[in-house]
C-alpha cells in the first residue's frame, strides 16, 4: 500500500514540472524589470487548512512522534490566535485572508492582511539569524528557476498550525516554495521539518488566487484582547450604521474609581 | 519579550548608525524611482524628541527619556476646547487606559515617532512600522477616501509636490492618541502630512491636525527624520493582550503626570 503511494507520489513529481510548464505557456507567468518571476498582487486561499491542516497534507496524515502527541494532548487546549498571537509560518500562508506581494531588489514583502502582519524576505541567502525566535520565523529566500524559496527557521513554540491543534516545537523547519504559474495563480509547497514533533518531513500544498476584483485594497485587520479576556475584531471591511467601534471598548469606559 | 527587547537595541544601533552616518552627511541630488516618483525608500529614524511621551514640551527622566524644551507641537501648546483640555487632565491621572499600552497601534503621527521602512510602487508607498508591525499604503491614484471605514492607522492618500509627498489621512478612529500623556483627538480627525524630502538621508516632517470636535483651531507638528545604514533590517515585533493589571502597575507611575509642564 504504502510502496504503492510512494510510486504515485514519484510519478506526480516526475510529472509536475511538465504540468506546470503547460499551465504558464498557458498565460505566460510575468517577470519583474530584473527577470525575477513576478509575484506581485493580492492573493487569496481557498481552503480551510487554518481550521486543519491535514486538508492540504500529504497523504492527509502527519508524521506525529508519540511523545509529541503525548506533549500535544497535555499542552494548552485554546488555539492562541483566540489570544490574537501571530498565527506563526506556514499558518499565516494559509490564513483565509487576503496577502499582498511586493519585490524590491533582494526583498521580498509579503503584507498580510490578518492582523496587519508583513514577512520581510531577503532574498540575499544572508544566514539565519542567532539567538533569537519569532512567531513568524526568520525568513530568508532565494530564486530557483520559476520559484521562490522561503527557508524559515527561529519560530518558536507557541503557534499552532491550525486551530485543530496540531503543533510543533520550536524546532521547527519551513522551507516554502512559491511558483507563479499563471496570471492568476501561484503554487504553493512547503515542507515541514521538526525532529522534537514528527518522525520525518512532510509537506503541504494549496493554490494561492489572485484577487481580479477592480479596486480592492488591503486594510488593516486588527486583533487585541480585551481586559475580560475577549478578543476584539474591530469590523473594517462592511461596517455597520453608527459608530462603528461603538462596542468595541477594550479598556475601562471612565477612570480607576 | 526578548523580540521587544531586541527590536529595541535594533532601533538604538539603527540611531547610532544614523548619528554616525549625518557626521558625514552632505547634499546630494535627489533619487528617483524607475516611474519617476522621487525616491524616498529606506529606513527612517524619527527625531522626534520624546514625543512618544509627550508631544509637547516636558521634562526628562528614567521613563521619560530625554527631555524635550520644544516638542514637536508648534508653538508648544494645543488648542483645546475647554471640556478637551479637562479630559486631557483625566486622561493623564489614568494612563492605565493609554491604548498603547493595550496593544492597540498608535496612529498618525504616533507611529512615526519610531524607526519605520519606506517601500515605494507606482500605485502607492508602503509605510512598514516595526513597532507593533503597523503598516499604512498610501495610494497614488487618487481615488477618495473610503466610506464607513474606520481605523487606527486611518485611511491615506497621497500625491507629489515636487520632493514633497503629500499625504491626507481620515477613517482615523477615536481610540489612538497623540502621546502617552493623555493628548487624544476624536474620529473627527484630519492630518494632511507633508514629508519633504531634504536631501537623501533627510526627510523635514510637518503635520496639520484638524478636529472640530477637539480643538478650536488647526495645528502642526513637526519633526525631522534621518535615513537608516543600508545594511539595517526590520525585525519583528509584537504586542499582545493578557494584562489584566495595568491598572496597579501604572499606579507607580502615578506621578508622571508632574514631568509634563502643564499649559
Amino acid at each position: 500500500m504504502k510502496f504503492w503511494f510512494f510510486i504515485a507520489a514519484a510519478i506526480c513529481i516526475e510529472l509536475a514540472p511538465a504540468l506546470h510548464a503547460q499551465v504558464a505557456d498557458a498565460g505566460k507567468a510575468p517577470r519583474t524589470p530584473e527577470g525575477k518571476p513576478d509575484l506581485q498582487g493580492i492573493w487569496e486561499t481557498r481552503n480551510a487548512a487554518s481550521f486543519d491542516v491535514s486538508e492540504i497534507a500529504e497523504g492527509h496524515e502527519i508524521p506525529y512522534l508519540p511523545a509529541a502527541l503525548e506533549r500535544e494532548q497535555k499542552g494548552p487546549r485554546v488555539d492562541p490566535i483566540i489570544h490574537c498571537m501571530m498565527p506563526g509560518v506556514p499558518r499565516i500562508s494559509y490564513m483565509p485572508f487576503p496577502v499582498q506581494i511586493l519585490q524590491k531588489t533582494g526583498m521580498v514583502i509579503f503584507m498580510y492582511e490578518y492582523l496587519h502582519d508583513i514577512r520581510m524576505v531577503p532574498t540575499n541567502a544572508r544566514p539565519h539569524l542567532e539567538g533569537i525566535d519569532f512567531a513568524l520565523g526568520d525568513s530568508v529566500g532565494h530564486w530557483e528557476g520559476d520559484t521562490l524559496v522561503v527557508d524559515v527557521t527561529n519560530l518558536n513554540e507557541k503557534t499552532w498550525l491550525d486551530s485543530a491543534r496540531h503543533t510543533h516545537s520550536d524546532e521547527l523547519h519551513v522551507v516554502e516554495r512559491y511558483t507563479r504559474v499563471g496570471p492568476n495563480r501561484i503554487n504553493y509547497e512547503a515542507t515541514i521539518e521538526d525532529p522534537k514533533t514528527y518522525s520525518r518531513p512532510w509537506k503541504i500544498s494549496m493554490v494561492m488566487h489572485r484577487n481580479t476584483e477592480p479596486g480592492f485594497e488591503l486594510r488593516d485587520q486588527e486583533c487585541t484582547e480585551a481586559d475580560n479576556g475577549r478578543a476584539i475584531h474591530p469590523p473594517y471591511r462592511a461596517a455597520p450604521e453608527g459608530d462603528i467601534f461603538e462596542f468595541v471598548r477594550p479598556y475601562p469606559e471612565s477612570g480607576s474609581k | 519579550m526578548s523580540s521587544r527587547r531586541l527590536a529595541v537595541t535594533v532601533m538604538l544601533a539603527t540611531a547610532l548608525a544614523v548619528s554616525a552616518l549625518s557626521a558625514f552627511g552632505q547634499a546630494t541630488a535627489l533619487g528617483k524611482t524607475p516611474d519617476g516618483q522621487p525616491d524616498i525608500e529606506g529606513i527612517w529614524q524619527p527625531r522626534a524628541g520624546g514625543a512618544a511621551y509627550s508631544v509637547l514640551p516636558h521634562a526628562g527622566g528614567f521613563f521619560l527619556g530625554g527631555e524635550s524644551k520644544t516638542g514637536i507641537v508648534e508653538g508648544g501648546s494645543l488648542p483645546y476646547q475647554p471640556w478637551a483640555a479637562e479630559e486631557v487632565k483625566r486622561l493623564t491621572e489614568h494612563m492605565e487606559l493609554d491604548p498603547t499600552g493595550h496593544c492597540h497601534y498608535e496612529g498618525i503621527p504616533h507611529a512615526l515617532y519610531f524607526a519605520f521602512e519606506i517601500v515605494q510602487t507606482p500605485k502607492f508607498i508602503a509605510f512598514l512600522h516595526e513597532n507593533m508591525h503597523a503598516r499604512r499604503l498610501v495610494y497614488l491614484d487618487g481615488k477618495p477616501h473610503p466610506e464607513g471605514y474606520r481605523a487606527w492607522m486611518g485611511d491615506s492618500r497621497g500625491h507629489w509636490e515636487g520632493n514633497t509627498l503629500v499625504v491626507d489621512v481620515a477613517d482615523n478612529n477615536d481610540k489612538s492618541v497623540f502621546d502617552m500623556a493623555g493628548h487624544f483627538h476624536s474620529d473627527a480627525l484630519h492630518v494632511v502630512e507633508r514629508f519633504k524630502i531634504v536631501d537623501k538621508d533627510t526627510i523635514d516632517y510637518e503635520a496639520t491636525f484638524e478636529d472640530p470636535k477637539v480643538f478650536t483651531a488647526p495645528f502642526k507638528m513637526k519633526f525631522q527624520m534621518k535615513k537608516a545604514a543600508k545594511q539595517e533590517e526590520f525585525l519583528e515585533s509584537d504586542c499582545f493582550g493578557g494584562e489584566r493589571d495595568q491598572e496597579h502597575l501604572v499606579n507607580g507611575l502615578a506621578n508622571l503626570k508632574d514631568h509634563y509642564y502643564s499649559k
